[in-house]
């Protein structure tokens, strides 16, 4: 792995992080933080290249560290993001118009929260297909909202050439 | 904002969970979060709890920081324990509510349901607030060395998690004060309808990536000009090291386990 790429996965996973705990200074924003986490939208960065995989993953890591759920998210939130992640990149291979790859990943993301829901299913025995609408809604929210704003930020950052 | 300045939630110590090596917390709490799933009776539960209490007691933490960090899911809790309580209906009719029949296998499943959640969460936290992040770096780096015969790039992994840990203060720092600059200039990120505070974190994200590019820049060519050249043949600042009280919580552990099964019914 080249330097360049470690370092700007290191602090894209910083701010992931550091975005989510800020959250905390949006109550409104917050209410639902468990699944309506604002850097959700960072997923997106893969759409623009597939080395920032590992930030995210990483910020994920370690939001969930942070979170007071502790250790019991780690698992099913990293495979979530993994797994959806992998999907994406996959669909790179066909898919070339960044917001329509933006509009896939939302649902991939917003599909694969069964993964969440099953958590949930197995640790609090709460109907699978509920929380699975109820945890997919969020993400559908958050990541569809993430779209126009990462292609705004895209315009002005260039995430493609940083890495 | 300052107390938002403390990430992670360590609570510093000498206790004896303090002293154990980060892999061994790892290794047993990922097994109680497997194992609490076969407790079915009082007993079986009645054991973990005391496992949970002791352990707690052990890492000598203040109660009040364990129950700060259940506050946020207390309504989950709640909330679990109401549902099963008006979706199951087995067993025989404990009492009436409005005419709404609560059932005693309910009630049963209700507690059962919300005592392992709550087990879970108290033991989970533990490994977070008697270990450091860097320690849980050290030992995830540790425990996936094997997947470095199939390339997986473990050394740098974990050097991500280590740089990351040290910008996360600084960008939040970064975060509050621009979110304070664009506050002075207008932008309401409190109140207002969802879509406009939306709106209202692009202008906080703009600088925000720039300058984290920057420093990430910056730190790359201090990295290049220092001549990294990845994990081959690097030394540690900290050597883990699996200790006799380690073996003694496996032992413990594995005693704890077998009690379950026993207690079973």
């Amino acid at each position: 792995m080249k330097i360049q790429t470690l370092v700007v996965n290191a602090v894209i996973a910083a701010l992931y992080v550091a975005v989510s705990m800020v959250l905390l200074i949006f109550p409104p924003l917050a209410f639902s933080n468990i699944q309506f986490r604002i850097p959700e939208i960072f997923n997106h960065l893969v759409v623009f290249n597939k080395k920032y995989f590992f930030g995210i993953i990483v910020g994920v890591f370690l939001t969930n560290i942070f979170s007071p759920t502790g250790v019991y998210d780690l698992i099913f939130g990293v495979a979530h993001s993994a797994i959806s992640l992998g999907i994406v990149i996959l669909l790179g291979r066909i898919i070339k118009k960044p917001v329509t790859h933006m509009i896939a990943n939302t649902l991939v993301f917003t599909f694969n929260m069964f993964i969440i829901a099953f958590e949930l299913y197995i640790a609090l025995d709460l109907p699978f297909f509920w929380s699975w609408l109820t945890t997919a809604a969020g993400e559908l929210g958050i990541m569809a909202v993430g779209i126009p704003i990462m292609y705004a930020l895209n315009k002005k950052v260039r995430f493609g050439q940083i890495i | 904002m300052n107390n938002m300045m403390i990430i992670g939630q360590y609570v510093p110590g000498n206790s004896i969970i303090h002293r154990l090596d980060p892999r061994t917390k790892i290794t047993v709490i990922f097994f109680f979060v497997v194992f609490v799933f076969f407790a079915n009776s009082f007993w079986s539960y009645a054991l973990l709890t005391v496992f949970a209490a002791v352990s707690v007691i052990a890492s000598r933490v203040p109660v009040r920081y364990i129950a700060k960090g259940l506050t946020p899911i207390w309504f989950l809790i709640v909330f679990t324990f109401l549902l099963h309580l008006i979706v199951t209906k087995e067993g025989q009719v404990a009492f009436e509510i409005f005419s709404w029949k609560i059932y005693t296998g309910g009630i049963a499943q209700g507690i059962a349901i919300s005592m392992r959640f709550f087990l879970l969460i108290v033991v989970t936290s533990l490994l977070t607030l008697t270990t450091t992040p860097i320690e849980i770096t050290d030992a995830i780096e540790e425990m996936l060395a094997p997947l470095k015969k199939v390339k997986f790039p473990v050394h740098e992994l974990a050097l991500m998690m280590s740089i990351s840990l040290r910008f996360i203060p600084t960008l939040m720092q970064e975060t509050d004060k621009i979110s304070k600059a664009q506050a002075s200039r207008g932008v309401d990120f409190r109140t207002g309808p969802l879509k406009e505070r939306i709106k209202a974190v692009v202008p906080l994200l703009v600088p925000l990536f720039v300058s984290a590019f920057k420093r990430a820049e910056e730190l790359a060519m201090a990295m290049e000009a220092r001549g990294y050249q990845g994990g081959e043949g690097r030394s540690k600042l900290r050597e883990l090291r699996i200790g006799k009280i380690d073996v003694l919580i496996y032992i413990l552990f594995i005693c704890v386990v077998a009690g379950l099964f026993l207690l079973r019914s």
